[in-house]
C-alpha cells in the first residue's frame, strides 16, 4: 500500500468513526414528562408507575439471566423514569457468581437463583432490603415467600420459578421418556439437548442413583459423574441461552430444559410436550436481589416496583411463561379483554393468555410434580466437588 | 517466463476458495431479508408494505418496511445503537494513544540502547506470540484484586468506585495493540536512511524540527500501516473485551455474541448485513479515489 | 536541563520507550506474574484464591489424580492431557489446511496484474474486517440440520433419486475445525501474498534459462522464497487457534472442548481461578515452546511485517 492510499483510507475511518460517534451520541433519551404518553418502539402504552417514586439516578446497571425480561418493559421503565438501563447478562448461576464475587464489578439490581443466595448473602453481596421501599411485596403468592436459602426475604424478592424436566418432540420420538433414567436410552444418541446447569444436570444423575440432590458425599458424587460421562454421548448441544431453538429448528429431538423453554417451544409446534419425570423433577426459583454498594439503588428500588406491577408484569406469561409468583399479576390477567399479541403474533386477548396459562401442565404443573420435584440448595464447600464433576464431565469427549 | 502463471490448478483453488470465502457472507445477507422469524430456514421475502407488522405464525407477512423489515427493527434497537458507539470510542481512543506511543517505543528501540532495552523488546513481541485468553485472563485477576483493593483502601464509593467498564477496556486494548504499532513502525525505520536526518542536522535544524520535517514524514506511512491495524484489531477484538468490560460499555462483538445466546431472529443478520455493507463501500470508495487519482 | 537530555542518548531512549514500558509492565507483566502466583494457589469454597504455594493445579493438569477406580492412592487422569492435545492437533490441522488452501489465492493474486492485485486482496479482506462473531454465526446458519448445506445437498440429492437424511454438521468437531478455518484463511494469505509478491521476476527466466520445469521452479525457487510469509502467517494462526473459545462455544454446542474453553470455564462456570489461571499459562508456555522450535527452524518471519 501506498502513503496516499494508506492515509486516505485511515482518514475516512477517522471521519466515518467521528461521525457515527457523533450521530449515535445524538439520539434523546425521552425524559420523564408528566402528561405525555409513553409508547414503547412495539407500540406498547406504557402505565404510570404506581406509586411513583423518587428517582435521581441517571442509570441502572443489571445482572440478568439471558432472555428473561420483556423489552417493552424495559423500554417503559426508560420512558418513564428517565433512567437509561444497562444489561449485563450471564447463562449459569455459578458464572453470574463468579463474575459478581471478584471486585470491581458495578451492578445495581441482580437476578439471583436459589442456590447461590447463601454464598452470595455469606459473602455480604447484597443489601438487605428496605421492606418500607418495596409495596410489591403485597403482590406476591405467600408461598414463593419465606423460603430456606432466605428467610424473611431479607436480600431477595421472588421474581420466577419453574421446574427443569423432560421435553420432547412425540412426532420424532415414539417411545418418549417417561424417567430421568429413560434418557440414558442409547436410541437417544445425538438428539438431544441440554440446559448447561451443573447442579441441574449432576442432580438428574443423582436422582437416578437414588441419592440426594444435595448430597455432599464424594462417593455419591463420583458415582454420578460416572453415570453422567454415560448420558453424553445422547446430548448433541448445551445450551442454557435458548434451547427452544434447537428444538424447533429440529436439531434435537428432546432434552432437559426449563419450564418456559417448554412452554414455548410447545405453543410453536404442539407436538412438542413437557414430561415430569418419575423420580421427581427439579425446582428453582429466581429472586432480585440489589447489591450491598449498589451505585443507583434509588433506580433499583423504582426498577422493582414498577417492573413487577400488574399492568407490566402480565407479559412474563407471553414472553417468557414461567411459574409466576406475582398473583396481583395473575389476577390482573384473568379475564381481562385487553388485546394483546401472542408469542407468536397473533392477536388474542390478555384474559386468553391467562386461559392458556392456567390450562398447560407446564406454566401451571400439577401439584403432585411440584411435591415430588427437588430443589437444589447451596452445599457449601461442598460446590468445589460439583464444580469439578461438571468440568470433569464436559471435558471428555 | 513463470511457468505456472496460468495454470488451471491454481485458477480453479483460487476460484474455490473465494467462494469459500464469500459462501457463508452471501447466506447472512440473504437471511436478513427472510420472512421467517425462526431463521432456520429461508422462507421467502417480505413482499408487501402495509402500517402495521402483520405476522402469520411465524412469518412476518408485510411490513412498514417491506423487505427491509430486520432493518428497521434493528434502528430501533438502542443497545446496537449504543454498542456501536461504544466500540468507535474505544477503538479510536486507544488507537491514537497507542500509535503514539508505540512510535515514540519504536524509535527509541531502533535507534537509542538504553538499560532496559532488551526486557522492552522482549515484553513487546510477548503479547503477539500468547494468546489472547492469557493476557485477558490476567488482566481480569489484576483489575479484580486491584480494584478490590483500591476501592476498600481509600474508601470509594458511589460513582467514583474504581470498576470494570470503557476505561478498563480501553486500557486493556492499548496494552495488546501497542506491540502491534511498535513492530510496524520499527520495521519501517529499518529501511530508513538516516543520511537524511543527518543533512538536516548539517544544515542546521535541531533535532526537534529534523523530526518534524524529515524523519515523521518518511516514516509516516509505517505509523499509519501501524494505526491501522490497531484500529482493526480494537474494532474486531472480542477475547480481551469479554473479560475487562462491564455494565455499559459493551461493544459490538460482545453484543453480537450476547444476541446469539437470546432468540435468533433475522434482527442479527440485518446487524452483519449494515456491518458488511459499510466496510464495502468503504472499500469501494477507496477505490474510486485511487481510480480518480490515477487517471488525472 | 535539555542540554544534558540532549546528550544522554541512553536517557533519551528511555524517556521515549517510557510510556510504553509502563503500559506493558502495568497490563502484561504483572497480570502474567499475578496470574503465576495465583495458579500456586488453592481454590475457596466461594470460588476465591487462598494464597500459598502449591503445586495441585500443576499435577491435576498433568493427570495426577487421586479419585481411582482400582482403589489406588494416585492414578493417571488423561483428562486434561486429553484436552491439551485436543487443541493442539486442531490448531495443527487448522494451519496445514489454511495453508494449501491460502497458498493458490495467495500465488494468484501474486501473479495478476499489478492493477487488479488490490481489488483481488480487498477482496481477501472484506471477510476479515466483518466481525469475528458474525463469521462464527454465518456458520451456524449453513451448518444447521435445516441449512443452506443440507437443503442444497438434499436437493441434489432429490434430483439424482437418492435417499437423503439431512447431515450432522453442526456441533461436532468438523464444524469447529471449518469455522477455525474460516476465521484464520485471511490471515494466511496476506503473508504469503507479501513474500511471493516480493520474488523477482527474474528469478523465474533464470530458472526457465536453465531449464527447470515447472515443479522444478515452484520446489526450488517459489517456495523457499515464499517460507517468511508461510512461517508469519502460521504464527498469525496457529496460537489464535490455541486460545480461542468461542468457536468451539458456538459451533462445537458446547460439547468441543479446548483448552480456551477449559480456561474460560474455570473462571466462570466451575469457578476455580487457580486451576484456571494454571491452565492458561501451561497455554502460554506450550505455545511458546511451539513457536520457539519453529522459528528457529524456519525463522521468524519479520520480513512480512512492512505493509
Amino acid at each position: 500500500m501506498n502513503k496516499s492510499k494508506l492515509f486516505r483510507l485511515f482518514a475516512m475511518l477517522m471521519a466515518v468513526s467521528m461521525l457515527l460517534a457523533a450521530c449515535a451520541g445524538a439520539q434523546p433519551t425521552a425524559p420523564a414528562e408528566n402528561g405525555e404518553k409513553k409508547v414503547t418502539a412495539s407500540g406498547f402504552e406504557c402505565p404510570e408507575p404506581n406509586p411513583r417514586q423518587d428517582v435521581t439516578s441517571k442509570e441502572l446497571n443489571m445482572f440478568v439471566w439471558t432472555e428473561y425480561i420483556p423489552q417493552d418493559i424495559i423500554d417503559c421503565f426508560e420512558l418513564v423514569y428517565g433512567v437509561k438501563i444497562n444489561r449485563d447478562e450471564y447463562s449459569s448461576a455459578e458464572e453470574m457468581f463468579a463474575k459478581f464475587s471478584k471486585g470491581g464489578t458495578n451492578y445495581d439490581v441482580l437476578h439471583v437463583s436459589d442456590n447461590v443466595v447463601p454464598p452470595i448473602i455469606r459473602l455480604g453481596l447484597l443489601a438487605k432490603l428496605d421492606k418500607s421501599r418495596l409495596p410489591i411485596m403485597a403482590n406476591f403468592d405467600p408461598t414463593y415467600l419465606n423460603l430456606s436459602f432466605d428467610p424473611n426475604n431479607e436480600y431477595t424478592i421472588p421474581y420466577e420459578a419453574g421446574i427443569d424436566a423432560i421435553v420432547v418432540n412425540t412426532d420424532k420420538v415414539p417411545n418418549p421418556p417417561k424417567s430421568w433414567a429413560d434418557l440414558w436410552n442409547p436410541d437417544y444418541k445425538g438428539r438431544m439437548v441440554s440446559i448447561d446447569d451443573s447442579r441441574a444436570i449432576i442432580g438428574v444423575a443423582l436422582t437416578t442413583l437414588g441419592y440426594d440432590v444435595n448430597t455432599t458425599d464424594p462417593k455419591q458424587l463420583d458415582e454420578a459423574k460416572e453415570k453422567l460421562k454415560q448420558l453424553m454421548p445422547n446430548i448433541k448441544v448445551f445450551d442454557s441461552d435458548s434451547p427452544k431453538t434447537e428444538l424447533i429448528a429440529g436439531d434435537v429431538d428432546l432434552g432437559i430444559v426449563w419450564t418456559a423453554e417448554a412452554e414455548l417451544a410447545h405453543q410453536q409446534d404442539p407436538a412438542i410436550t413437557f414430561i415430569y419425570p418419575t423420580e421427581g423433577a427439579i425446582n428453582w426459583q429466581d429472586n432480585w436481589g440489589i447489591a450491598a454498594n449498589a451505585t443507583h439503588a434509588d433506580a433499583a428500588y423504582a426498577w422493582l416496583n414498577y417492573s413487577m406491577q400488574p399492568d407490566l408484569f402480565w407479559m412474563m406469561l407471553r414472553d417468557f411463561p414461567y411459574i409466576n409468583p406475582n398473583t396481583a399479576a395473575l389476577n390482573f390477567a384473568k379475564g381481562n379483554q385487553m388485546k394483546v399479541t401472542d408469542a407468536n403474533g397473533a392477536e388474542t386477548t390478555l384474559g386468553a393468555l391467562y386461559d392458556v396459562y392456567i390450562a398447560s401442565p407446564i406454566t401451571n404443573p400439577p401439584p403432585d410434580a411440584v411435591k415430588k420435584g427437588h430443589r437444589a440448595v447451596d452445599v457449601g464447600d461442598a460446590t468445589a466437588l460439583f464444580d469439578q464433576v461438571w468440568t470433569e464431565v464436559k471435558g471428555g469427549q | 517466463m513463470n511457468p505456472h502463471r496460468r495454470s488451471p490448478l491454481v485458477l480453479v483453488s483460487t476460484i474455490l476458495v473465494y467462494f469459500f470465502l464469500y459462501a457463508p457472507i452471501v447466506g447472512l445477507v440473504l437471511y436478513s431479508f427472510n420472512a421467517s422469524r425462526a431463521n432456520v430456514t429461508f422462507e421467502g421475502f417480505i413482499s408487501s408494505f402495509s402500517q402495521r407488522v402483520v405476522t402469520e405464525g411465524s412469518l412476518v407477512k408485510s411490513s412498514p418496511c417491506g423487505p427491509f423489515h430486520w432493518f428497521c427493527e434493528l434502528s430501533k434497537n438502542n443497545e446496537v445503537i449504543d454498542a456501536a458507539r461504544n466500540t468507535l470510542t474505544i477503538a479510536f481512543v486507544a488507537t491514537i494513544i497507542s500509535t503514539i506511543i508505540g512510535t515514540m517505543a519504536a524509535l527509541a528501540l531502533q535507534r537509542y540502547n538504553f538499560r532496559l532495552k532488551p526486557f522492552s523488546q522482549l515484553s513487546l513481541y510477548i503479547p503477539i506470540v500468547i494468546p489472547e485468553i492469557v493476557m485477558g485472563i490476567g488482566i481480569l485477576t489484576l483489575f479484580s484484586q486491584f480494584f478490590a483493593w483500591l476501592n476498600a483502601t481509600l474508601s470509594l464509593t458511589g460513582e467514583s468506585r474504581l470498576t470494570l467498564g470503557l476505561g478498563t477496556v480501553i486500557v486493556s486494548h492499548i496494552a495488546f495493540m501497542v506491540p502491534f504499532v511498535t513492530l510496524v513502525v520499527q520495521a519501517r525505520l529499518q529501511g530508513f536512511d538516516k543520511a537524511y536526518e543527518e543533512a538536516a542536522m548539517d544544515l542546521g535544524a535541531n533535532e526537534w524540527i529534523t523530526f518534524q520535517r524529515v524523519t515523521f514524514p518518511m516514516i509516516l506511512p509505517g505509523v499509519l500501516s501501524g494505526a491501522l491495524l490497531a484500529f482493526t484489531l480494537s474494532l474486531d477484538d472480542f477475547v480481551i473485551t469479554f473479560f475487562t468490560n462491564g455494565p455499559g460499555s459493551t461493544t459490538l462483538p460482545i453484543y453480537v455474541y450476547g444476541l446469539l445466546r437470546r432468540i435468533i431472529t433475522p434482527q442479527v443478520n440485518a446487524l452483519s448485513t449494515v456491518w458488511i455493507a459499510t466496510v464495502f463501500l468503504a472499500v469501494l470508495a477507496l477505490q474510486l479515489i485511487q481510480n480518480r487519482e490515477a487517471k488525472s | 536541563m535539555f542540554q544534558r537530555l540532549r546528550e544522554n542518548k541512553s536517557a533519551q531512549g528511555t524517556l521515549l520507550a517510557f510510556p510504553t514500558m509502563v503500559w506493558m509492565i502495568a497490563l502484561l507483566i504483572i497480570p502474567l506474574l499475578l496470574t503465576l502466583i495465583v495458579s500456586f494457589g488453592r481454590r475457596s469454597p466461594d470460588g476465591g484464591v487462598i494464597y500459598s504455594f502449591s503445586l495441585e493445579n500443576y499435577t491435576r493438569l498433568f493427570g495426577y489424580s487421586t479419585d481411582c477406580d482400582n482403589g489406588a492412592s494416585a492414578c493417571f487422569n488423561p483428562l486434561y492431557v486429553q484436552i491439551l492435545w485436543r487443541s493442539l492437533t486442531l490448531a495443527f490441522n487448522t494451519t496445514v489446511l489454511v495453508i494449501l488452501m491460502a497458498y493458490p489465492l495467495a500465488y494468484f493474486i501474486a501473479r495478476a496484474q499489478p492493477k487488479r492485485r488490490n481489488t483481488f486482496l480487498f477482496l481477501v479482506l472484506i471477510p476479515l474486517w466483518t466481525n469475528f462473531v458474525i463469521r462464527v454465526y454465518a456458520w451456524m446458519m449453513l451448518l444447521r440440520k435445516e441449512g443452506a448445506i443440507n437443503l442444497i445437498i438434499g436437493q441434489v440429492a432429490h434430483w439424482l433419486h437418492i435417499p437423503f437424511q439431512p447431515l450432522e454438521l453442526l456441533y461436532t468437531p468438523g464444524a469447529v475445525l471449518v469455522g477455525m478455518v474460516y476465521e484464520f484463511l485471511p490471515f494466511m494469505i496476506l503473508p504469503i501474498y507479501t513474500s511471493l509478491e516480493k520474488i523477482d521476476n527474474s528469478l523465474y527466466e533464470a530458472a526457465a534459462d536453465l531449464g527447470a520445469n515447472a515443479v522444478k521452479t515452484f520446489l526450488r525457487v517459489t517456495l523457499p522464497l515464499s517460507m517468511p510469509g508461510v512461517v508469519a502467517g502460521t504464527i498469525l494462526v496457529f496460537i489464535p487457534v490455541m486460545g480461542t473459545f468461542i468457536v468451539s462455544d458456538i459451533l462445537g454446542g458446547r460439547q468441543v472442548i479446548l483448552v480456551g474453553n477449559l480456561i474460560q470455564r474455570q473462571f466462570l462456570d466451575a469457578r476455580d481461578p487457580t486451576f484456571g489461571s494454571a491452565a492458561s499459562l501451561i497455554l502460554m508456555v506450550l505455545t511458546l515452546i511451539v513457536t520457539y522450535f519453529y522459528t528457529r527452524k524456519f525463522g521468524f518471519g519479520e520480513e512480512i511485517v512492512v505493509a
